[in-house]
C-alpha cells in the first residue's frame, strides 16, 4: 500500500470513531484504538448501531459493506473495517 | 414495481388531500379534513397501519392536520425539500424499511418524485386512497393486539430513545437502567396470530424472507424433534408484546445439530438487546441438549442485514470463501452456523428462558 493508502485508513478510521460516538452518544469512543473489536464489549455494535454504520459508510464512502462480505468479517475490529473500505474507495480523479 | 409485503405506514401529503384546500392560502380559517380521507385514516388505523406526514408547509399545518383529522401521526416531516427525503427520514424514524411505506399526494409531481426516487414505495392519488381499504397491501391476514396499540407503541419508543440519548452510559447500562424485561418461552395456539403477523412483516429482522407463504404454525407447535419459541418485551416505557420468535428442528439432533428454520423480529425490537439474547439462549439451549452445531439457514439481501449483524455478532458464520456479500449469494438461503464449544455466551439478568434460572421448564 502506498503511504497515501495509509493515510486513507487514518482518515477512514477517524471517521469511523467520530460516526461511532455521535451515533451511540459515548464520546469515549472518539478514542478506541484501532484493534478495538467491534463486536466486543468496548463498542458493542449490534444489529441497529452496525446498520446505521454500514449505511454512513455507504453514504459517504460508496462502499457496500453487506453486500461485499457475506460473513461481515471486516467488521473485526475498528482498523480492519477501515482497511477494508479503503480498498474499495477510489481517490477522486483515479482508475 | 419492486415493493412486496403489507404497508406499515402511509405518507399523506396535507393540502388538496388529508385537507380540503391548501393550508397557507386560507387565512384565518385552515380549511377542515376531507371526511372520505379522515375515514381511511381510521379505518387503516385499526388494523395497525400507521400513519405520516409530508407536507410543504410551516410545522403548524401539520398540528391542524392532526386537530382537524383527530388523527395522531407516528411522524411528520414539514419542509420544502424533496418529498422521498422527507419519507426516507419518516421510514427511518419509524425504524421501517421505505418499502414498507405507501405514500398519498394530490400533486401529479411529487408523486413522480417519490415514484422514481424510491421505487419500493406504493404511490396513491387521493382518489385511490380512498379506495385503498380493500387492497391486500392495505389487509394484513390477521390483526392482533399488538398491531391495534402500534400507534402507541411507536410513541412509547420515541420517549425512550429521547431517554437512551441523554443516558450517557453503554447501551447495557441503559437497558438495565429502562427495566428492559425478555420472556422466551414455548408457543401456544394462541400466539399462532401474532406469529403468523411477525413472519408475514418483519423484514429487517427475518432469516426467511420477508412474507414468505409458508405454513409455519398450521401444524402441532411443539412435536417431537420440532419447538416453535415467542420472545416478549417490556420496560418501563411500555409493553411491547410478543416482538419475535423462531422455529427449532431437532430432527439431526442425532448428528450433532439443532436447525432453526425461521427466526424473526420486529424492528421495535432492534436496539434492545433482544435479538442477542434470543440468538445466545439457542446456543446454551442447544448446548444443554448435546448439539454440537447450531444451524440458520439465512437469506441475505439489503434489507435483512440487521439479522446478519446479530448473526455476527453472536459468532456464526457461512462456511466457504470468503469476500462475497449478498451480491454474489442469490435467492438461496446461506448456511449461518456456530460451533457450540465452551465458552457459551451469557443471558443478560433480565432474561427469563426455558432452562435458565426464573424460567420455565426447558
Amino acid at each position: 500500500m502506498t503511504p497515501s493508502g495509509r493515510a486513507d485508513v487514518a482518515a477512514i478510521t477517524d471517521d469511523l470513531r467520530a460516526f461511532l460516538a455521535s451515533a451511540t452518544g459515548r464520546d469515549e469512543l472518539r478514542r478506541i484504538p484501532p484493534g478495538t473489536a467491534l463486536f466486543g464489549p468496548a463498542v458493542g455494535l449490534d444489529s441497529l448501531t452496525g446498520t446505521l454504520l454500514l449505511r454512513e459508510i455507504q453514504r459517504r464512502f460508496g462502499v457496500d459493506v453487506a453486500g461485499e462480505d457475506l460473513n461481515l468479517d471486516s467488521l473485526a475490529t475498528l482498523g480492519t473495517l477501515a482497511t477494508f473500505v479503503a480498498q474499495r474507495t477510489r481517490p477522486e480523479g483515479g482508475p | 414495481m419492486t415493493r412486496e409485503g403489507p404497508v406499515k405506514c402511509v405518507v399523506w401529503d396535507i393540502d388538496n388531500t388529508l385537507l380540503t384546500g391548501v393550508y397557507l392560502e386560507s387565512g384565518d380559517e385552515p380549511p377542515g379534513a376531507d371526511p372520505v380521507l379522515a375515514a381511511v385514516l381510521a379505518e387503516l388505523g385499526e388494523r395497525g397501519i400507521l400513519h405520516a406526514l409530508a407536507s410543504k408547509n410551516p410545522p403548524e399545518a401539520a398540528a391542524h392536520t392532526a386537530r382537524v383529522t383527530g388523527w395522531r401521526f407516528a411522524a411528520a416531516e414539514c419542509g420544502w425539500g424533496h418529498k422521498s427525503d422527507a419519507l426516507a427520514r419518516i421510514a427511518a424514524t419509524l425504524g421501517m424499511a421505505v418499502d414498507a411505506l405507501a405514500f398519498v399526494d394530490d400533486d401529479p409531481f411529487e408523486r413522480a418524485e417519490v415514484g422514481w426516487a424510491l421505487p419500493g414505495v406504493l404511490v396513491l392519488s387521493p382518489e385511490e386512497a380512498a379506495e385503498a381499504a380493500g387492497w391486500p397491501e392495505f389487509s394484513p391476514p390477521v390483526i392482533t393486539p399488538e398491531a391495534r396499540r402500534r400507534a402507541e407503541m411507536y410513541a412509547e419508543r420515541q420517549r425512550r430513545q429521547a431517554a437512551e440519548r441523554s443516558f450517557g452510559g453503554t447501551r447495557e447500562e441503559f437497558l438495565e437502567s429502562a427495566g428492559t424485561q425478555v420472556r422466551i418461552a414455548a408457543a401456544t395456539t394462541a400466539d399462532v396470530p401474532r406469529l403468523e403477523e411477525l413472519a408475514a412483516r418483519t423484514r429487517q429482522l427475518n432469516s426467511a424472507g420477508a412474507g414468505m407463504a409458508q405454513d409455519w404454525f398450521r401444524g402441532p407447535l411443539t412435536a417431537p424433534g420440532r419447538e416453535v419459541v415467542t420472545v416478549r418485551l417490556r420496560d418501563a416505557f411500555g409493553d411491547d408484546g410478543m416482538v419475535g420468535g423462531c422455529v427449532i428442528d431437532r430432527d439431526q439432533q442425532a448428528a450433532g445439530i439443532w436447525v432453526v428454520p425461521l427466526l424473526m423480529m420486529s424492528c421495535r425490537a432492534m436496539g434492545r438487546g433482544v435479538i442477542d439474547a434470543l440468538l445466545a439462549w439457542l446456543i446454551r439451549q442447544a448446548a444443554r441438549a448435546g448439539a454440537r452445531r447450531l444451524l440458520i439457514p439465512c437469506v441475505t439481501n439489503s434489507r435483512n442485514v440487521p439479522l446478519r449483524l446479530a448473526l455476527a455478532a453472536a459468532g456464526f458464520r457461512v462456511p466457504g470463501p470468503a469476500g462475497t456479500g449478498h451480491g454474489d449469494a442469490g435467492p438461496a438461503p446461506a448456511a449461518y452456523q456456530r460451533d457450540l464449544n465452551p465458552p457459551l455466551p451469557g443471558l443478560p439478568g433480565w432474561v427469563r428462558a426455558p432452562g435458565e434460572p426464573g424460567g420455565d421448564a426447558a
